[in-house]
């Protein structure tokens, strides 16, 4: 998971976009698989989630794929879990217990796995391409969001790929005491996994203290919204991409 | 007992480990030194199947690592991990020593058995909050959690890092009696005085490469391949070489060895 998260450095014009933009123009993604009950107008916007990925570099491309392949796994779990409960509709299969696989039902589903993928696909591109740094800044410069809540926000994201490393860490550890974490029955991997939130919940809580401590240290109440010395200015490639997605969603709405 | 037979490990397309080989007979105390980023930590983990060799063999008592589960290789290859916390997760002393002793031991009276003796061992009281203890101490209990399970082998990553003198001379003296009694004992270390002290074997790796395997004496005499692995030997032995004295490599070897100049 960390690493679909982690920033990579590059030139492309994903890169230098204004991080409010990118916030912005991924936000217009997100609801523009919404507002379309066409499959193929959310897979078009998943393509263009694509298109936005290989422009931003052969890097973060590779990046998007592993984790729309990653996506089509979890998406595989929840439409099937999703299509045996919609009922309405033509049937097209029964199964034991009274179970039912309808036509309404596999569109629908269809559907809202595609809108899952399509509206989770722009916030990782974004993290990709903006440091998490401008991220909180520019929330706090054009936005007026208070420093502590856009630290909080930030350092949240920022502690997924720490937690999941650790949680990966205390897995070996435990492994290697016999615990069967090497097991390939699903049940039995997740009820092993439960007595582990332990030392995962003692290193975080260590772990956030220290870090609350560290930045108090150093007059984190102190701050102000004019402190930080970078500026975030909109330029014109900044207003011509926002109308690109206004536009884009403005033009799905009325379809 | 274990056998590294031409071992390459290749992670995230960038080779660790490159053509390792290596064997330990039991009762070996050898210490694993490098510097960082030289691939020790992949080392121990290839030789409990956490890790497996992407070319060549690792065999446990002959059998490959690769056809073996972490879980099960437990029973022969006791861990002992930089971080205690990621080991312990138990709410008392106690739990904390049954948990891995259940694991590896069907037998619950015996579990009993072996956690009593294991607490009087190591003075712990078995009630005791793990979590409330000094970092030392909870070393040491993941030390005597190993110890109870009884494995033949034992891996120490690091075991010393972030201890004190007393906390370090503490959980070293309890592994110089597991192997005196016969435990084979593979320690990955930074620390050069602790590997002159305890290990009798030293093996020296650099880039994912072994530079140098043999006697301690022999190894630590040697400050050209130390300075290849980017390694110093400790004080007292550059000092003794600097004055001329070989095989000098503790405190009592390098008065023995003035007090034999003077006469």
């Amino acid at each position: 998971m960390g690493g679909y998260l982690d920033y990579i450095a590059g030139e492309s014009i994903l890169h230098r976009l204004n991080p409010l933009t990118k916030l912005c123009l991924s936000f217009v993604l997100c609801v523009c698989c919404f507002v379309s009950d066409s499959h193929w107008v959310v897979a078009g916007v998943m393509a263009l989630n694509v298109l936005l990925a290989a422009v931003a570099g052969r890097q973060v491309l590779r990046r998007s794929c592993h984790m729309l392949r990653a996506l089509v796994k979890f998406s595989l779990f929840l439409f099937v879990l999703q299509v045996l409960f919609v009922r309405d509709g033509a049937v097209l299969l029964r199964l034991p217990f009274g179970l039912l696989v309808t036509d309404l039902g596999v569109s629908f589903s269809l559907l809202f796995v595609m809108r899952l993928m399509g509206a989770t696909m722009p916030l990782a591109l974004v993290l990709s391409v903006t440091p998490m740094n401008d991220i909180a800044a520019v929330l706090v410069e054009k936005l007026h969001v208070p420093y502590k809540y856009s630290f909080t926000l930030m350092t949240a994201v920022r502690f997924i790929p720490i937690f999941a490393h650790e949680m990966a860490e205390i897995m070996e550890a435990q492994t290697a005491r016999g615990v069967e974490f090497d097991t390939r029955n699903f049940f039995r991997k997740i009820r092993l996994i439960l007595p582990l939130c332990v030392p995962l919940l003692i290193s975080s809580v260590r772990k956030i203290e220290s870090g609350a401590i560290a930045v108090e240290l150093r007059g984190f109440n102190c701050r102000k919204r004019g402190c930080a010395y970078k500026r975030y200015d909109i330029l014109p490639r900044d207003l011509l991409a926002m109308a690109s997605g206004i536009a884009l969603l403005a033009a799905i709405a009325a379809l | 007992m274990i056998e590294f037979d031409h071992v390459s490990f290749e992670y995230a397309e960038a080779t660790t480990i490159n053509d390792v080989s290596f064997r330990l007979v039991a009762g070996d105390f050898v210490a694993l030194i490098g510097a960082n980023g030289a691939g020790k930590s992949t080392i121990s983990k290839l030789c409990n199947g956490l890790l497996k060799p992407s070319r060549g063999h690792v065999l446990l008592d002959g059998d490959d690592t690769r056809g073996l589960r972490t879980s099960a290789l437990a029973r022969k290859v006791g861990f002992l991990f930089q971080n205690p916390d990621r080991q312990i997760c138990q709410n008392s002393i106690r739990a904390e020593i049954m948990f891995g002793l259940e694991n590896v031991l069907a037998d619950a009276a015996e579990c009993q058995c072996r956690c009593d003796d294991v607490l009087a061992a190591f003075g712990f009281d078995g009630a005791a909050d793990p979590f409330s203890m000094s970092r030392g101490e909870r070393q040491r209990i993941a030390l005597a959690s190993l110890i109870a399970c009884r494995p033949p082998m034992l891996i120490l990553d690091e075991p010393t890092t972030g201890l004190d003198y007393r906390e370090c001379m503490q959980i070293m003296e309890q592994i110089q009696a597991l192997n005196d009694a016969g435990t084979t004992v593979l320690m990955v270390s930074h620390d050069m005085e602790i590997v002159q002290d305890f290990a009798r074997r030293v093996l020296v790796l650099n880039q994912g490469r072994l530079l140098g395997d043999g006697p301690k004496d022999q190894i630590m005499a040697d400050p050209a391949l130390l300075a290849q692995a980017k390694l110093l030997p400790s004080q007292i032995t550059a000092l003794a070489l600097r004055m001329g004295f070989n095989n000098v490599h503790t405190v009592d070897d390098m008065v023995a060895a003035v007090s034999a100049t003077a006469s």
